[in-house]
């Protein structure tokens, strides 16, 4: 017994030397925590590692130029919601209190970021979005508005893609399959608006529920409709069966999609048949890079192992996160203090900064939470398991 | 478009018939049912997924070793979370079986990966045209083996030994223990073999569904509403219910739309259970004083 108690004692005596040495250094600085609350398993895990490493890239090199704040690092706290919006919300109370987090940044499922809306207006903590995309995440009619967003609106996404369909296909008869969740809701809405501006009526407006294995029902009702065009609002797997039942019904039109379905294995789960499917996305790392691309693309290939931009999986999650965050660490040093309440008074008035996606004017103002726009969107399809740009204009 | 429905329901259904049935063998020996039969569907898909597609293994070899594994995890739960409790009288091994297949599920989580991935089948990806509705090869492939292996089970209840015995424990512990039947062996017998039929339905199903961890759960709960539409006792029964929900479910989201396709399927089961607790083709039992 006292032997194993000594070697115990003999073991510990290294870690207790690490311990102490690095407490003691980060004593004097300590840390400025930002969290991700995110789906980092299920059928949208992939969405929750790429915005984990758009934040990580982002983060390294905030670190490698000495922090914030005079000196003090930026940590990550991670929580996994699962997509399910209780937990999300525990999770948003639990880094705010626990870890005392001054941003939360949001993962994919946008009934997780409505659910968790109140936490962060209670506890005076800013939600920043790099995913999803319900309009009513930023516009909530609260005021303060703690609620960022670094990616879609689901409104401003809507009138992209109805325009798409109007005007580029030129088609007058779309149908309309969405998910059977607040998410399909909110674009249900945002849709049925801009169709309505647009002079036309959809011949359907389908939905189907997570998990659901066969989706020709709904689609035989839009094709009974007469329907010319198909308008999908869908994660990776249900989209996946929509896309696989549409060809077994030997039915062809054209899809064009939100992009909930660039948040998992997409190509993999349909094959070739991917290569019908048009979205939406915020950036591709295809193509000619400015040099923030070249500087991302270079840090990821060396943190992650990837070979090139055909491995950055969900790359949206990666951009919008990178983006985010660097607007976060500008506001913390603007706010000239790791509080909530101050950030976000500070991301409200930022300057300019040159990111990922675009050259932000003034990223945020009083009125408008939303970084993006549609003008900074692109419409991207599959071609051989990658996601490339679609020239449409 | 009926006939595309029909199809449609005709695949699934089969497959809710499949799963029900490894609770009708558990029921009919036990008294028992193992709430984790949808996540012994998700196991079968993915551990032939493991082999096939991760470690490359031919189908067959692949196929073999998972029921292998089925059964071994049949054994299992039932040694664990029913056999402990059955024999206090307790109806703990409810709660302990739905543990299991929660624990199932995580595991699954944290060891194939988190996000769903493709089982690759030659018959799923050309779709065929059959009455003027498209169908992939696959979705018949689901209710041939599914009435093949039913027949098959049916016919080994009757002619075997063991399905002798398993018959013979499931009309009366006593008797059969009088007759010199091991009753806790066969018990485990039953439990192996419903495992293994919630494993072929998970095989069967990758290549359309898609394999994840959380796949099996909304399976295992129709299999189970299958089960008590069509009797749990009777074998029969439960292979009509399962094809004919299967069937209706399709045909209520073609005609009426998808929003009403669950609040039918289980406003149904609660008919049932008013009505005739015992099963559309059930008979009920007679009271044993």
């Amino acid at each position: 017994m006292r032997r194993v108690t000594l070697l115990g004692l003999v073991l510990l005596l290294p870690g207790l030397l690490v311990l102490q040495a690095t407490t003691g250094w980060t004593q004097a600085k300590p840390p400025i925590t930002v969290a991700l609350v995110a789906a980092m398993s299920g059928g949208s895990a992939l969405s929750g590692e790429a915005i984990k490493r758009g934040l990580t890239v982002a983060i390294d090199e905030i670190n490698a130029r000495g922090g914030l704040l005079g000196g003090r690092k930026v940590e990550l706290a991670i929580r996994d919601e699962e997509g399910n919006p209780a937990k999300g919300v525990t999770a948003a109370r639990d880094v705010i209190e626990r870890e005392k987090a001054v941003a939360v940044f949001g993962g994919l499922h946008s009934p997780v970021g409505l659910a968790m809306l109140p936490v962060f207006h209670e506890l005076k903590v800013p939600y920043v979005g790099t995913w999803a995309a319900a309009t009513g995440i930023t516009r909530n009619g609260r005021n303060p508005n703690f609620m960022f967003r670094v990616s879609a609106n689901d409104d401003i996404v809507d009138h992209f893609l109805v325009k798409h369909v109007t005007e580029a296909l030129k088609k007058g008869k779309p149908g309309v399959i969405l998910e059977n969740t607040p998410w399909g809701a909110s674009n249900q809405e945002g849709l049925t608006k801009w169709f309505t501006k647009a002079g036309i009526q959809p011949v359907g407006i389908e939905k189907f529920n997570w998990n659901d294995p066969d989706m020709s029902p709904q689609l035989l009702r839009l094709r009974q409709g007469g329907a010319d065009a198909i308008v999908m609002v869908a994660n990776a797997p249900e989209g996946a069966q929509v896309v696989k039942s549409k060809a077994k019904i030997g039915w062809n039109v054209p899809i064009v999609s939100h992009w909930g379905i660039s948040g998992g294995r997409f190509a993999e789960l349909t094959g070739e048949l991917s290569e019908s499917v048009v979205f939406v996305q915020t950036y591709s790392f295809f193509g000619k890079q400015g040099p923030v691309g070249e500087r991302v693309i270079a840090a990821l290939k060396a943190k992650y192992g990837l070979k090139g931009p055909e491995d950055i999986l969900a790359p949206v999650g990666t951009a919008n996160a990178y983006d985010a965050m660097h607007l976060v660490a500008l506001a913390i040093e603007k706010a000239g203090a790791a509080d909530g309440a101050r950030v976000r008074d500070a991301l409200e008035s930022l300057g300019e900064h040159r990111g990922l996606i675009k050259t932000y004017r003034r990223p945020f103002t009083p009125e408008e939470h939303d970084a993006l726009n549609e003008n900074d969107y692109i419409l991207v399809t599959w071609r051989q398991g990658k996601i490339v740009p679609v020239a449409t204009k | 478009m009926i006939v595309q429905l029909v199809f449609s329901g005709l695949a699934l259904g089969s497959m809710y018939a499949l799963v029900a049935l490894g609770y009708n063998i558990t029921y009919a020996t036990s008294q028992t049912v193992n709430f984790s039969q949808g996540q012994s569907v998700m196991v079968g898909a993915v551990v032939a997924y493991a082999l096939h597609v991760g470690a490359g293994w031919p189908l067959v070899p692949s196929v073999l070793v998972t029921l292998g594994a089925l059964a071994v995890l049949g054994v299992l739960v039932e040694r664990v979370a029913v056999r402990p409790f059955l024999r206090a009288s307790s109806i703990a091994w409810l709660l302990a079986t739905i543990a299991l297949g929660i624990i199932a599920e995580n595991v699954a989580m944290l060891v194939f990966g988190k996000d769903a991935r493709a089982f690759p089948s030659d018959l799923a990806v050309r779709p065929w045209t059959v009455l003027g509705a498209g169908v992939y090869p696959h979705e018949l492939l689901v209710p041939a083996v599914g009435v093949g292996l039913m027949i098959l089970v049916e016919l080994a209840f009757r002619r075997t030994l063991a399905g002798r015995a398993l018959r013979a424990v499931a009309f009366s512990h006593d008797a059969a223990r009088l007759m010199g039947i091991d009753v806790t062996r066969t018990i485990s017998v039953a439990y192996a073999a419903s495992s293994v039929l919630a494993g072929v339905a998970g095989i069967l199903l990758a290549p359309l569904l898609n394999v994840s961890a959380t796949m099996g759960t909304t399976i295992g709960l129709k299999a189970f509403a299958v089960a008590i539409i069509g009797g749990i006792e009777s074998a029969r029964g439960i292979v009509v219910a399962g094809v004919l929900y299967g069937i209706v479910e399709a045909v209520v989201a073609g005609y009426l739309g998808t929003g009403v396709r669950e609040i039918l399927g289980f406003a149904l089961v609660v008919l049932v259970l008013l009505l005739r607790p015992w099963g559309l083709f059930g008979v009920p039992a007679p009271r044993r004083v």
